[in-house]
């Protein structure tokens, strides 16, 4: 199990966010061509920076934690979880803090 | 200065140049990106704790890249400018993809100016 933990952790942060659309309304997932146009952008810039940043070895992952599936340039494919994940989550909390000020708005 | 940081930091720059200069969606006289901000710096501080704790770390980060300041726990300081940038950058994008798109003003705020 250990090899899947960076993974695991990426799916634990969409389960959490989840109820965002589902309960408070955030409207993300429901809006599927403006995610993807934003997550295709965010995700084919950072996967460049990290890319880099793998050359200049800045940083290493560690091979007991990830599954060792690499994509070119040597990124894991955890990264690209991560550059699909975290925007997401952004979203999700954003378009929730949207929503709730409008409720409260509404009730004023 | 390390690669890392200045990397890091320039990122923080690019994005806000990027707002000011080229998409001006006014992000950033909204409350809710604020908050928004505020809250992902609490979750990033979980998740990135996560990843580079050093009794276990997933993401190692090479010494001469980084200012070798780690705060809270491990975290290398530099990844809240990553996480600064890659949140905004997110969040510009969504806003700009939105513009334009809408037929009418919504009721209770002023036209979006679209420059």
């Amino acid at each position: 199990m250990d090899r899947y933990q960076y993974l695991l952790l990426m799916a634990a942060c969409v389960a959490i966010t989840l109820p965002l659309e589902l309960v408070l309304g955030a409207r993300v997932y429901r809006r599927p061509r403006r995610l993807v146009i934003v997550l295709l952008i965010v995700v084919a810039i950072f996967l460049v920076w990290d890319a880099i940043a793998i050359a200049r070895d800045h940083w290493q992952y560690s091979e007991r934690f990830t599954t060792g599936w690499l994509l070119p340039f040597g990124i894991p494919i955890e990264e690209l979880a991560f550059f699909l994940v975290i925007p997401l989550c952004t979203l999700l909390t954003y378009e929730a803090v949207n929503a709730l000020l409008r409720k409260g708005h509404e009730r004023a | 200065m390390p690669e890392y940081t200045v990397a890091a930091t320039g990122s923080i720059l690019v994005v806000v140049l990027l707002e000011l200069l080229l998409l001006r969606t006014r992000l950033f006289t909204k409350a809710s990106y604020w908050i928004t901000l505020a809250i992902v710096w609490f979750f990033q501080i979980l998740v990135d704790g996560w990843l580079t704790k050093l009794d276990a770390p997933i993401v190692t980060y090479t010494r001469e890249q980084f200012s070798g300041i780690r705060f809270p726990w491990d975290i290398p300081i530099e990844d809240f400018a990553f996480g600064f940038s890659i949140a905004t950058l997110t969040l510009l994008l969504w806003e700009k993809a939105a513009i334009g798109r809408r037929p009418t003003a919504s009721p209770r705020s002023a036209p979006e100016r679209v420059e």
